[in-house]
């Protein structure tokens, strides 16, 4: 009787918080979609699973900063994108689509992210200077040493979509 | 079709009756294509510079047609749209005002005002969110919105499919754009949508300018300069930086920012939608195509003017912490903390800003109504 009494207390809790429940911030994440075998949704916990990776660089300010992350390529496998050795045929005819919390996008394309074709590595940060980065910046950024211009360091980075040019 | 084909005097009358021969056989063709026996719509060929650039959005299942656009173009100016029969689309979009109403909030069928500032409707086939807050995806499924919303049109699709379906020029209409006299929601839709991808604006003195054809004044250019560049004390460079979001041939790019208008925003913005706080007080950067013509201004029209908008910008922007970071510490002055433009430079700034307003856009009578047209 008593079980029969909690299990209704429980329900009946649950069926109250389902309105809080929608109105609930998302934790900030992104999210790893289209050409994939996997889409993943990252929280900056879930950074952890991955090797760590570090660039020091002058911003815009003059001054040098260290960003930490992650090889944004390792990210990419794990998600099952067509690196490696499956980087051949039409495959070279994906790119992948970064876009930001304000709208704005920019792509990189698969060679260019992969070890097989290119030394530069591109980096998934959520990290400056030793904190995390700051709103307007992060949670999530890239980060392309290879650029002279940082016009592809996009900062606030909410989705990365791998699709075929068409 | 070959009307400026010149035949010197000297040319026989034969060769004269041969180009007459030719050119009835090529209208015959012409009109024989127009009437084609299975009824289908024609294609409405949407013009726009190279510059605009091609990532337009028209969705597969509704291609832009002439009889589409021509219904869609009836039915953004049909106040049986409205609960009272007295809205149409065109209420709040006036063409003569770029496609907005001139009001901080429109009222509605039920006399209440609107949330947000009515939005100017122009080169939409290059948005991909509407609304101020991007909600939409799509024009198809936007138009539903202000239709059906009790403080606006008022009125069910339904009910708006029973009154279109007292009217026998619209059995008509349908069956040319859709080839079925059958009216219902999704066609309504589809026609309204067609009609706003028409809405290209592409001849203002800015469009001239850049087509090589119109050649701005002093004030105009310096303006121009001060609106595309980011300052740089350290080297000497003036700018308002309008152009990192406002950029391009268009005037529009695709972004989402908390502006500063207020430390505390009563209007949440994007975050409703993305339901992510980080988005707090984001709207649209609007295009500035013809943004002479549609004041007042922001998402809740507070500011009438465009100098009220250059000195929000230059002396006004209020920190919090979803402030763009496009918008800190962006200054003229080394260490300074907001733009610190000066009278001539705000003056120059407004004088190019005048140069987006596009007269052919607003006098097409291709985007008039057309029931006004008739009657003139």
């Amino acid at each position: 009787m008593k079980k029969n009494k909690n299990i209704a207390l429980l329900v009946v809790t649950l069926l109250i918080s389902i309105p809080f429940m929608s109105l609930a911030q998302q934790a900030a994440s992104i999210s790893i979609s289209g050409e994939v075998l996997t889409p993943l949704t990252l929280t900056k916990a879930d950074l952890a699973n991955y090797k760590s990776a570090s660039h020091k660089s002058k911003d815009k300010d003059g001054k040098e900063h260290e960003y930490k992350g992650v090889a944004l390529v390792e990210v990419l496998e794990k998600a099952g994108v067509t690196l490696g050795g499956k980087l051949r045929g039409e495959n070279l005819a994906k790119v992948v689509l970064v876009q930001a919390a304000d709208g704005y996008e920019v792509v990189y394309s698969l060679p260019e992210l992969d070890p097989e074709f290119s030394n530069n590595t591109v980096l998934l940060v959520a990290e400056k200077d030793g904190a995390p980065l700051a709103a307007g910046e992060g949670p999530f950024r890239l980060v392309a040493p290879q650029d002279k211009k940082q016009a592809r360091w996009i900062r606030e980075v909410r989705s990365i979509k791998v699709v075929f040019v068409k | 079709m070959n009307n400026n084909t010149h035949i010197s005097p000297q040319q026989s009358n034969r060769k004269g009756f041969r180009w007459l021969l030719l050119s009835i056989a090529v209208v015959s063709v012409v009109i024989s294509g127009l009437n084609t026996d299975d009824n289908q719509p024609e294609p409405y060929p949407l013009v726009y510079p190279a510059n605009f650039g091609g990532r337009i959005t028209i969705p597969a299942d509704n291609p832009t047609t002439r009889e589409g656009v021509a219904l869609g173009r009836m039915l953004f100016y049909e106040k049986k749209l409205s609960a009272d029969n007295t809205l149409s689309c065109g209420s709040c979009h006036e063409q003569k005002l770029a496609f907005t109403d001139g009001k901080a909030f429109s009222v509605g069928v039920d006399k209440s005002l609107t949330a947000r500032n009515s939005m100017a409707l122009v080169n939409l086939l290059w948005v991909r969110n509407f609304f101020w807050d991007g909600r939409s995806p799509g024009l198809e499924e936007q138009a539903v919105f202000p239709m059906t919303n009790p403080h606006e049109m008022g009125q069910s699709m339904e009910a708006s499919v029973r009154k279109l379906q007292q009217v026998p020029v619209y059995g008509t209409m349908f069956k040319k754009a859709f080839g079925t006299a059958n009216i219902d929601a999704d066609k309504i839709r589809k026609a309204l949508a067609q009609f706003e991808r028409t809405l290209i604006s592409a001849d203002s003195p800015y469009d001239r300018y850049l087509a090589g054809t119109y050649q701005p004044t002093a004030q105009e250019l310096r303006g121009m300069n001060l609106f595309m560049e980011p300052p740089a004390p350290e080297k000497g460079i003036r700018g308002a930086n309008c152009g990192h979001c406002h950029g391009g041939p268009k005037t529009f790019k695709e972004l989402f920012h908390n502006n500063g208008l207020d430390a505390t925003p009563k209007d949440s913005g994007r975050e409703a939608v993305s339901n992510q706080a980080e988005d707090k007080g984001r709207f649209r950067v609007p295009t500035l195509r013809n943004i002479a013509l549609t004041d007042p201004y922001m998402h809740d029209g507070r500011f009438k003017t465009l100098a009220e908008v250059l000195e929000h910008y230059n002396e006004h922007i209020q920190e919090s912490p979803t402030l763009s970071s496009f918008l800190r510490g962006t200054s003229n002055e080394k260490g300074g903390k907001t733009l610190l433009l000066n009278q001539t430079e705000k003056a120059d700034i407004i004088a190019f800003l005048q140069m987006l307003t596009d007269k052919t856009f607003i006098n097409n009578p291709a985007f008039s109504d057309p029931n006004k047209s008739l009657k003139q």
